[in-house]
């Protein structure tokens, strides 16, 4: 893997998330204004949800949307013969998904950010302190490869940028109903378990508890860990394939 | 209306008048005759437009020696029940402009993305430089560079970045990607304009921009597909001089073109391509004389029963 090639895709990745409003919005604005809109709306004690219960939701719901915004993209370089020319280029394939996995790991770190710092001024206390804050970021930067595998499957079957932004909302609406902050019974207990997000937000949960020295943790982390480089690795196999022309 | 230029108009082939109309952006239809055009130009022609077309380079480098740097054998690619290229062998000399000339889905791109690793042929083989397109991928893509029919750039980069980003993937030393980006921006004119996101760009700005990316690396090898499509008159003829310029740097390029009068006189070579087939092949004026043409549009009138423009 060449350095060279590897910073200058990192580089044209993160010009894209700032200089593309669509972009820009969706990864850097959307986890904003959720985290407004939502602990005004939910973290209220009539309806059995504090902020800090919240706060972790924010977190999974701001990165599961990183599925649409790669989706969308590498869509739409497909569609504009983008990634063709890309592959006439000495670039090798791990030089390539490398910076796609860089780029989405950072902006999952900085959403976490975003949401940490418009929690706190919003009355967000996690009992871990800042060293729990710390935890949670490349806890949820792991969990940022499941995002970039299901774009990539996403992108896979899709033809054009609108049709990746319909197809995402396969991943993203059964890891929003049952790994947010949304109330999960009994019955959705057991159908948030095949979920990736669950995982996460229990991560989350217990980290801000101050917890994450118990083994449900670090079996959360586990989990978080195999599903993220599994869904990553399946991810660039189908679109190396049949998605990348 | 002048009589000098009438004169001087009446001095030319009809193949000139042409590119005196297209350099006006002057639309004649191909059955005029050659006094109604001469009568049409004279009304609406400088004398400076005549000269430049004077000027130019008249006849083609012809090269009937040397090295093949791609060879390519039995060439089959289908899709489902389309053979888009049929049997295609064909070689290419180190350092000599080849046209692929023929009309709309005559098997020119598809031919070209096989021998950009694009798409991988269904029978056959094709060598660059000894190496096999489809084991050794690798070692063709350092020798190789594509401009495609498409403005492929990244539209919220300006040039420079587009630039500097696919001389980075291939591996350019910052001094030499400095220096080959300049000249290279400067001499399709698009220095001025280098800062501005590709994305507020005019069609033929994008198409320099992406010949400009194809170049960068300074490749062996440069496959040009439709470079000029969408350019106007006048930037079609200063890209046409930058690609006759390439000639001088022993660079091979692959030209496709939809413009005859392009291939005519840029080419050291001409394939002519119809139905997946290599129908004729040979210099501009081989080709002229074997088919007793005046030029090759007649060739290819005479070859294919169509003009090349048919369809587009």
């Amino acid at each position: 893997m060449k350095f060279q090639a590897l910073a200058a895709l990192v580089e044209m990745e993160l010009k894209k998330l700032i200089r593309q409003p669509t972009n820009l919005f969706l990864n850097l604005l959307f986890p904003a204004v959720l985290t407004i809109v939502f602990i005004f709306a939910f973290a209220d004690p009539e309806l059995g949800m504090s902020i800090n219960s919240v706060v972790p939701g924010l977190i999974v719901y701001a990165v599961i949307f990183l599925i649409m915004t790669i989706a969308q993209s590498f869509s739409s370089e497909k569609q504009e013969g983008l990634l063709k020319r890309l592959n006439t280029t000495p670039m090798t394939s791990a030089e390539f998904m490398g910076s796609q996995i860089i780029t989405n790991m950072l902006i999952s770190i900085v959403q976490v950010a975003i949401v940490f710092t418009l929690a706190y001024f919003l009355g967000f206390r996690p009992d871990s302190g800042i060293g729990g804050i710390l935890l949670a970021l490349p806890v949820t930067a792991i969990f940022a490869l499941s995002s970039v595998g299901l774009g990539l499957i996403t992108a896979t079957v899709s033809k054009t940028p609108e049709a990746a932004t319909g197809i995402s909302f396969v991943f993203i609406l059964p890891q929003m109903f049952f790994g947010t902050f949304i109330p999960i019974t009994s019955t959705t207990q057991q159908i948030a378990t095949f979920v990736p997000s669950f995982y996460l937000l229990d991560a989350l949960r217990m980290i801000f508890e101050g917890n994450w020295m118990k083994t449900a943790f670090f079996l959360d982390l586990s989990a978080i860990s195999i599903v993220s480089i599994l869904v990553v690795i399946i991810g660039i196999i189908l679109f190396e394939k049949y998605g990348s022309t | 209306m002048s009589a000098d230029i009438k004169g001087i108009l009446e001095g030319l082939n009809k193949k000139e008048l042409f590119e005196i109309a297209n350099l006006n952006r002057i639309s004649i239809p191909n059955n005029w005759s050659k006094s109604l055009i001469v009568e049409l130009l004279a009304l609406n022609v400088t004398i400076d437009s005549i000269q430049k077309i004077k000027a130019k380079p008249s006849e083609p480098r012809i090269k009937s020696e040397g090295a093949s740097i791609i060879i390519i054998k039995d060439l089959v690619k289908k899709f489902e029940n389309i053979t888009a290229v049929d049997n295609l062998s064909l070689e290419i000399l180190e350092g000599e402009l080849f046209s692929l000339l023929g009309p709309n889905g005559a098997g020119k791109t598809t031919t070209i993305n096989i021998l950009n690793g694009i798409m991988k042929p269904t029978k056959g083989t094709a060598n660059i430089a000894g190496f096999d397109v489809t084991k050794n991928l690798d070692e063709v893509k350092k020798i190789i560079g594509l401009c495609p029919q498409e403005a492929a750039v990244f539209k919220f980069l300006n040039a420079r970045e587009n630039i500097e980003l696919f001389g980075n993937l291939h591996s350019v030393s910052k001094k030499e990607l400095e220096e080959r980006t300049d000249t290279l921006l400067e001499l399709l004119g698009l220095e001025e304009a280098s800062k501005r996101k590709a994305g507020s760009y005019s069609g033929g700005m994008l198409r320099k921009l992406n010949l400009i990316i194809a170049l960068i690396s300074n490749p062996k090898i440069a496959f040009l597909d439709e470079p000029t499509v969408g350019m106007d008159a006048r930037a079609r003829r200063k890209t046409w001089e930058f690609i006759g310029s390439l000639k001088a740097e022993n660079k091979t390029i692959v030209l496709t073109t939809h413009y005859i009068e392009e291939a005519e006189a840029l080419s050291d070579r001409v394939g002519i391509i119809d139905y997946g087939k290599l129908v004729e092949l040979g210099t501009p004026k081989e080709l002229m004389e074997r088919h007793k043409a005046k030029n090759l549009e007649e060739v290819f009138l005479k070859i294919t029963g169509r003009r090349i423009m048919e369809g587009i």
